[in-house]
């Protein structure tokens, strides 16, 4: 009887170290099939396709329009306490995104700081799309209490006042109003939550309100224009893949070594992340509910569900007066759906220097690539909606490889 | 002989304990929610949400219905299964339990409170939440506490009223789950040993296996598609060549009768999705043109995954409604 127990355990064990052994055996990445080259190569810098028009914007590449976005993009003067600009929380050391769970400016913002690098590919600005172009995106922070905390009626007057940029401002838009008439146009005034700047504006006259609000989004367009130009450098993976698609394979395997290959392959296989996280940006740039938890004390974020209604009501979109569209096609905006499935769903982040820009997530939940890879793999429940994600039942050998992976997505320096 | 009735004996109770445990203890439910399936829903007046309770710190993902093994951070979340909750306004109010009654307080025990807002925990007053609900509370200390949701539809000036009891910071459940859980693997085993399990599984792989290899010859040997009930025969050409994914573009549609004949003056609506990812198209594409000899442009079409798409078309024309499935595999 006892010697059968002792079999038994003897059995046991074999399998034990028959599975570890299984799970941590050597793997050799197998060769890249024609199949398999076609996705790289829709994954590499290279297929990358010229910047995207925005016909909303008159002066989106324009070159002065950038030069004027650039300074207006560093300068603080524009907050209500001088000491936050767009670079406070789009830091170009790191990818221009903060290193912080939520955007800090004048208080602590909503959700975490997503970078821009790229940014002008994408139709939808912010975690849930709630406006559809860089130049109505630029300003939203200026107004919001947490950011700058200033108001339209300042920043149109001190851009049209300020003696650089009027010159230039004058050259791009034509002749800047004057808002020197206080009774007309208020120290500061706004349509937002404080109930002081929203008297100011809602006493002003339509037309004069009008007038504010179209220097206001031509702020916006040149900063805009400067935010286009900010674009993604080559990655060792970019190199990479030249070296597949050249059939040179001492170049590859120079470049990569066996985990990355076999992450790689990964990637774009078992671990399904091209579903989302496709083209050359490495996002299709929607929305998906991937069950993120909540952060303390907080309910889970509603998402796109509302950002979709945002977006729409939004009197600076494509549609809106402030377009410079004639035509007003806005395909985006036009055929924009809605429904449950939209529930906590964020935008898919690009993955092109995903080791500058943690935490992760869209309230920066998560701290490291290794417990965003553990995320996914488990695939739990979400609070809120359901997980469009399933489990993906990796190994922790495979985990390690995928992460070896997404560390090549890195261009070599800093900006 | 004997053995065998004992075996089939043990088996009896095994299964009598699961009916009899597993409702009370996966959902430990009671007041106005009751376990439905394997989720929790919630009765108020006529309304109906599937009612869950997220520990997020503490427990993670993990789902309660009411009892709450832990206190903390709290997120009570409401999916609503009746539109009009969406457009009702919701007052959501946690009070102290000081009823008396434990699990079984009423609506009728509330009434007799003489001042609410003294024991009240937590109050989000009438409001409209769209789509879902949501509210996060902390619990400070461990405790008897009762839910009261009421619901004001839109354009009504009646009140619907939900109660629920229940604890938090509660581990009374001792070691109940662990036997329940050696039960059920107890279950599998025996279903696993008997061959049930295995001869259900290959069932689904056989269908599934069939199911797609239809569907991809389907796919790949016709390039027009055949209504539902034999009305219509539809093609598409795509103004995106090659047709790509995250790209904005417009099809073109042709819709011809049984005969072969061009269709005019349809009206076409389209849905759509990812049957394997269960979810729809990213956009909401509409036909905003008829063109010539039976064709229609089709607007704001776009596709956010590579794999197998699936694409319907409803048309209604000359008295004939009917869909067309277009499998689209990117």
């Amino acid at each position: 009887m006892r010697r059968r127990l002792l079999n038994l355990l003897v059995l046991l064990l074999i399998a034990v170290a028959a599975y570890f052994a299984w799970v941590y055996r050597p793997v050799s990445p197998e060769p890249w099939s024609d199949d398999d080259k076609a996705v790289l190569q829709s994954m590499w810098i290279g297929s990358l396709p010229p910047l995207p028009v925005d016909p909303s914007n008159a002066v989106a590449n324009d070159a002065e329009a950038a030069i004027m976005g650039n300074r207006l993009f560093f300068d603080t003067r524009m907050s209500a306490n001088g000491e936050v600009s767009c670079a406070t929380c789009h830091l170009p050391d790191l990818e221009f995104t903060d290193g912080l769970q939520k955007g800090r400016g004048i208080g602590v913002s909503k959700r975490n700081t997503r970078s821009i690098v790229g940014a002008a590919y994408s139709p939808w600005s912010y975690w849930d799309g709630r406006r559809d172009s860089l130049w109505s995106q630029a300003l939203s922070p200026l107004e919001d209490a947490n950011e700058h905390g200033s108001n339209r009626m300042h920043v149109a007057r001190f851009v049209t006042t300020e003696a650089t940029y009027r010159e230039i401002y004058e050259a791009l838009f034509g002749p800047a109003p004057d808002f020197s008439d206080e009774s007309r146009f208020p120290a500061a005034a706004a349509p937002v939550a404080d109930p002081d700047l929203a008297h100011a504006w809602a006493s002003m006259n339509d037309v004069d309100r009008k007038t504010v609000n179209r220097v206001y989004s031509n702020i916006g367009k040149a900063i805009a224009a400067f935010e286009r130009t900010v674009l993604p450098e080559r990655t060792r993976f970019d190199a990479y893949v030249d070296a597949v698609l050249d059939d040179d394979e001492q170049e590859q395997s120079a470049l990569f070594s066996k985990d990355e290959i076999l992450g790689l392959q990964l990637f774009i296989g078992e671990a399904r992340c091209t579903e989302c996280h496709n083209g050359p940006l490495l996002t299709n740039h929607e929305f998906h509910n991937t069950a993120i938890l909540a952060i303390p004390g907080d309910v889970p974020d509603r998402g796109r569900i509302d950002g979709v209604r945002e977006v729409l009501e939004n009197e600076f979109n494509c549609l809106g007066e402030y377009s410079d569209d004639p035509v007003r096609q806005c395909p985006e905006l036009t055929y924009v759906r809605t429904g449950p499935e939209l529930i906590g769903a964020t935008r898919t982040p690009s993955l092109r220097n995903l080791a500058r820009t943690s935490p992760y997530m869209h309230k920066g939940q998560i701290e490291t690539l290794t417990e965003v890879l553990e995320h996914y793999n488990r695939a739990p429940d979400a609070m809120i909606g359901h997980n469009e994600a399933t489990p993906l039942g990796l190994t922790r050998p495979q985990l390690n490889r995928l992460e070896a992976f997404l560390q090549t997505l890195a261009a070599p320096s800093a900006r | 002989m004997k053995r065998l009735t004992t075996s089939a004996r043990v088996l009896q109770v095994l299964v009598a304990c699961l009916i009899a445990g597993f409702p009370a203890l996966i959902c430990n439910a009671h007041g106005s929610v009751t376990p439905d399936a394997d989720i929790c829903i919630i009765q108020i007046g006529y309304f109906k949400a599937h009612f869950k309770i997220f520990l997020p710190q503490k427990r993670q993902h993990e789902e309660f219905c009411e009892d709450l093994p832990d206190i903390g951070d709290s997120v009570f979340v409401m999916e609503y299964e009746h539109d009009g909750l969406g457009e009702a306004q919701i007052d959501f109010r946690i009070i102290e339990n000081l009823t008396g009654q434990g699990r079984f307080t009423n609506l009728q025990h509330i009434g007799q409170i003489e001042d609410l807002n003294a024991i009240t925990v937590y109050h989000h007053p009438f409001a409209v939440q769209p789509d879902v609900f949501t509210i996060a509370h902390n619990f400070d200390e461990p405790g008897e506490f009762v839910g009261i949701v009421t619901v004001r539809p839109a354009d009504s000036e009646v009140n619907y009223t939900a109660v629920f009891p229940f604890e938090a910071g509660y581990t009374g459940l001792g070691y109940w789950p662990w036997i329940i859980g050696v039960l059920i693997l107890l279950q599998l085993n025996y279903l696993w040993m008997s061959g049930r399990l295995d001869m259900l599984r290959n069932l689904f792989v056989v269908v599934l296996m069939c199911a797609t290899s239809t569907f991809v010859q389907a796919a790949d040997e016709v390039d027009a598609w055949k209504s539902r009930a034999g009305h219509f025969r539809v093609s598409y050409t795509s103004e995106l060549q090659p047709l790509v994914i995250n790209r904005i573009h417009n099809w073109m549609l042709h819709i011809v009768d049984e005969n072969g004949d061009p269709v005019t003056g349809a009206t076409i609506s389209v849905q759509g999705g990812m049957p394997a990812h269960d979810h729809g198209l990213p956009t909401a594409p509409r036909m905003t043109q008829e063109l010539e000899n039976g064709g229609y442009l089709l607007e704001g079409m776009r596709f956010h995954m590579r794999g197998q798409w699936q694409i319907e078309i409803s048309i209604d024309a000359g008295g004939n409604r009917d869909v067309v499935i277009i499998p689209l595999n990117l």
